[in-house]
C-alpha cells in the first residue's frame, strides 16, 4: 500500500508524502498483513467462510461505489452482474482446468464484455432512467439465470444437468483449497482490485470521472469523452465484480440461482451508500455490513430482518444528513470525540488530530 | 403454439393485472409529477397494507370491510408520514436521489413485514376477496368479479385522475409543481398542501393495488414488493409524464405477461415481459437527447 501511495504521489511535483499520509500508508500495511496472516489463525471456521464472503463483497461494494461516488452513475443490478460473473467462472472451472487466477480474469472479462453490451446502449440514459434500466435489466437477467440454472458438471452449453445425482463442487484453487487459504486468496485478489480502482482514481480517468460526476456539460467543454470514460467506468466496475464472482464461485462451491435474487441489487446499493462512496475504505465498511454483520447476528440469534431494517435507515440517514458514509462519518465524529475528552480532561488546547482518528497514530 | 381456447382464461387474468398495473403507474406518474419522487415503495407500502388486512381477518376475525379499509389506510398513512418527513428535506435534490431514498423505505417495511409476517415456516398465507366467488362467462371464458373490479380500477382511476389534474384547483396545482416548483410557490399556491395530498393519494392507491394484488397474484411481502418494478415499467414507457400512456403500457405488459403462460418454451421467461419491453421502448425513446436538463440540474 506504501509503494502504491508513492508510485502514485506524482514525480514532478516531487513532494514527498505528508506526515498522515504516511501513517496511513503505514496502518493500512499493518492491517492487511493483520488480516492475511494473523486473522485465520483467530477466527473460526464460521468466521473464516464469513470473511471470505466479506472479502469478495468487498470487491461488488468497490465496483458500485466507484460508479456511483466517482462517476455519479447509479446501478440497481449489481447482483445481476456479480451472477454473471460466478456463472462465467462455474462454467470455466468445469469445462477446463485452467489455473484458477486465469479462470478469475477470463470471468472478469467475460462480464466485462456483457457490462459493455448493457452499457453502450443504456449509457445514452441517464440519472433515474439509468439506474431504472438497470434494475430493469437485473430483473430480467435474474429470470434468465433462474430458467438456465448454474453450471453443475453437467455438459453443452449450459452445463446444467438437472437429473445429476452426484453434484461436483467447484474447484478452488490447489494452493487454496482450504477455508483459510481459500480466504488468504480472496483478500489477495481484493487487494490488487483495490489497487487497479486506486491507480484508475490517481490517474487521468479518475480526474475525468470527477468532472463528469461534478457536470456533464462542463465536462465536456473541458474536453472530456463523456461517453468514453463513463463505459470505462461501467467496464471495469464489471470487470472487478466479475472477478468477485469467480472467487464467490470457489468459495461456496455449489451455485443456485435463487443466491442472486433482484432484492440483493437493492440491498447492495444501500450498503454501498451506508459505507461511503467516496472512500476505498467505504467499499470494506460496505462489505462488512452486508456479510459480517448477518453472520454476527445469526450467531446471536438475532433475526437479520432487522439488519434490512437498519440497511432502510442507513440509506435514508446517508442521503439526508451524511453523504459520505459511514467510513468519513464513523472516523470524523471519533476525532471531534477525541479532542472533545482532551478538551475535558486536559484543559490543554486541543490539537488538530490525526485525520482518520484511528487508533496508533502516537504523536509523540 | 397450442390452441386458441388455451389463451382463452389469460386474456381476462392479464387485462385484470394490467388494470392494477395501470392504476400503480398511474399513482407513481401523479407523485412523481408532483413532487418529483419516483415512489420505489410502493410495492412494499401495499404489502405492508394487504398483511394487516390478512391479520385483522384470520387473526382478529374482524369482518373483511375493516381489513380493506385498515390496509388502504394505512398505505396512505405510511406514504403520507414518509413524505411529510422527507419529503421538504430531499426536496431540492436530484429526482435521482429521491427514489434512491425511498429504497430505504422499502427496505425498512421489507425487513419489518418478514419480522412480523415471517415465511420462514413455509407458511403460505391467501387473501381472497368475496368477489372471487361470483362472475359471469364470456364467450365461454370464466370471469371473476375481481378481476373486473381490477380492470375498472386502472380504466376510472385513470380517467379519473386525468380529469382530477385538468379540471380541479388542487390538480392544477400538482401540474403547475410539475413544471416548477419555485414559481409555483412564488404564486401562492401551498405548496406543501399540494405534495401532501399527493402523497396520501398515491398511498391510498397503493393500498388498494396491494389489496387486489394480494389477491390475483399472491399475498407474499417480496412479491409484492417486487412487483412494482412491473408497473415502473410501464412509467418508465411513459416517460414518467403521460398518464394515458402509462395505461396503454401496463395493459400491454399485463397481458402480454399472462399470454406467454401457454406456450411452453416461453413460460418461464414471461416474468421477463416487463423489463425486456421497458429496456426496448426507453433504448428506441432516448435516441434524442439534450445535454442539459435545465429542471433536473437545477
Amino acid at each position: 500500500m506504501r509503494a502504491t501511495l508513492e508510485r502514485a504521489s506524482p514525480a514532478r511535483t516531487a513532494r514527498r508524502p505528508t506526515r498522515p499520509q504516511l501513517i496511513r500508508a503505514v496502518i493500512t500495511a499493518v492491517l492487511l498483513l493483520f488480516v492475511l496472516f494473523a486473522l485465520p489463525q483467530l477466527m473460526s471456521l464460521y468466521y473464516v467462510d464469513t470473511m471470505t464472503q466479506v472479502a469478495v463483497y468487498s470487491m461488488v461494494t468497490l465496483a458500485l461505489g466507484l460508479l456511483v461516488g466517482r462517476v455519479g452513475l447509479f446501478s440497481l443490478g449489481q447482483a445481476a452482474v456479480l451472477a454473471i460473473g460466478a456463472w462465467a467462472a462455474a462454467r470455466l472451472l468445469f469445462a477446463t482446468t485452467q489455473p484458477y487466477p486465469l479462470v478469475l480474469l477470463e470471468a472478469g472479462l467475460i462480464t466485462m464484455v456483457a457490462g459493455l453490451l448493457i452499457g453502450l446502449p443504456a449509457l445514452r440514459l441517464r440519472g433515474l432512467y439509468l439506474a431504472l434500466i438497470t434494475l430493469m435489466l437485473a430483473g430480467a437477467i435474474t429470470v434468465v439465470l433462474a430458467t438456465v440454472n448454474f453450471p453443475n458438471g453437467g455438459h453443452g452449453f449450459t452445463g446444467y444437468n438437472g437429473s445429476l445425482l452426484h453434484i461436483p463442487p467447484i474447484r478452488r484453487p490447489s494452493i487454496a483449497a482450504s477455508d483459510p487459504a481459500y480466504f488468504r486468496y480472496s483478500v489477495v485478489v481484493a487487494i490488487l482490485m483495490f489497487a487497479l480502482v486506486y491507480a484508475h482514481i490517481k490517474t487521468k480517468p479518475g480526474r475525468a470521472w470527477a468532472a463528469i460526476r461534478q457536470s456533464e456539460p462542463a465536462a465536456l467543454a473541458a474536453g472530456i469523452n463523456i461517453w468514453f470514460y463513463k463505459l470505462w467506468a461501467f467496464a471495469l466496475a464489471s470487470f472487478i465484480t466479475g472477478v468477485a464472482g469467480g472467487v464467490l464461485a470457489g468459495a461456496i462451491h455449489y451455485l443456485y440461482s435463487i443466491n442472486f435474487p433482484t432484492q440483493d441489487s437493492i440491498t447492495l446499493l444501500a450498503v454501498t451508500l451506508m459505507g461511503g462512496v467516496y472512500s476505498l475504505w467505504g467499499a470494506v465498511v460496505a462489505a462488512l455490513l452486508y456479510q459480517f454483520l448477518p453472520a454476527l447476528l445469526n450467531n446471536w440469534g438475532v433475526s437479520a430482518d432487522w439488519l434490512i431494517i437498519l440497511f432502510g435507515l442507513g440509506v435514508l440517514q446517508v442521503l439526508t444528513t451524511a453523504p459520505a458514509g459511514l467510513a468519513d462519518q464513523v472516523p470524523r465524529d471519533l476525532a471531534r470525540l477525541g479532542r472533545f475528552l482532551r478538551g475535558r480532561l486536559g484543559r490543554r488546547p486541543a490539537p488538530a488530530g490525526t485525520p482518520g482518528g484511528t487508533p496508533g497514530g502516537d504523536p509523540a | 403454439m397450442p390452441p386458441w381456447q388455451d389463451f382463452e382464461p389469460f386474456i381476462v387474468s392479464g387485462l385484470a393485472l394490467g388494470g392494477v398495473y395501470a392504476l400503480s403507474g398511474v399513482g407513481l406518474v401523479v407523485l412523481y409529477r408532483a413532487t418529483g419522487v419516483l415512489y420505489l415503495a410502493f410495492g412494499a407500502v401495499g404489502a405492508l397494507g394487504a398483511l394487516i388486512a390478512w391479520s385483522l381477518a384470520t387473526k382478529a376475525g374482524a369482518p373483511g370491510w375493516a381489513g380493506w379499509l385498515a390496509c388502504v389506510a394505512v398505505a396512505g398513512a405510511v406514504t403520507l408520514g414518509y413524505g411529510l418527513l422527507f419529503g421538504p428535506a430531499l426536496a431540492r435534490r436530484d429526482p435521482l436521489i429521491k427514489a434512491v431514498a425511498t429504497i430505504g423505505l422499502t427496505l425498512i417495511l421489507y425487513g419489518a413485514m418478514d419480522l412480523l409476517w415471517t415465511t420462514s415456516g413455509g407458511q403460505a398465507r391467501s387473501l381472497a376477496l368475496p368477489t372471487d366467488n361470483g362472475g359471469f362467462t364470456v364467450a365461454s371464458i370464466q370471469v371473476t368479479w375481481t378481476q373486473v373490479i381490477a380492470l375498472a380500477a386502472g380504466v376510472v382511476l385513470t380517467a379519473g385522475t386525468g380529469t382530477f389534474l385538468r379540471f380541479t384547483k388542487l390538480g392544477t396545482a400538482m401540474r403547475a409543481m410539475a413544471n416548477d416548483r419555485d414559481i409555483t410557490a412564488t404564486l401562492g399556491v401551498p405548496v406543501r398542501k399540494v405534495e401532501a395530498a399527493a402523497w396520501l393519494g398515491c398511498g391510498v392507491l397503493a393500498g388498494i393495488a396491494g389489496l387486489l394484488l394480494a389477491d390475483l397474484v399472491a399475498l407474499d411481502a417480496t412479491t409484492l414488493t417486487f412487483l412494482v418494478i412491473s408497473s415502473l415499467a410501464a412509467v418508465l414507457i411513459a416517460r414518467l409524464r403521460s398518464i394515458t400512456v402509462t395505461f396503454v403500457a401496463a395493459i400491454v405488459i399485463g397481458l402480454l405477461h399472462d399470454l406467454l403462460t401457454p406456450i411452453t418454451s416461453l413460460s418461464n421467461y414471461r416474468d421477463m415481459t416487463p423489463f425486456v419491453i421497458a429496456a426496448i421502448a426507453l433504448l428506441v425513446l432516448s435516441r434524442h437527447q439534450v445535454m442539459t436538463q435545465s429542471r433536473e440540474e437545477a
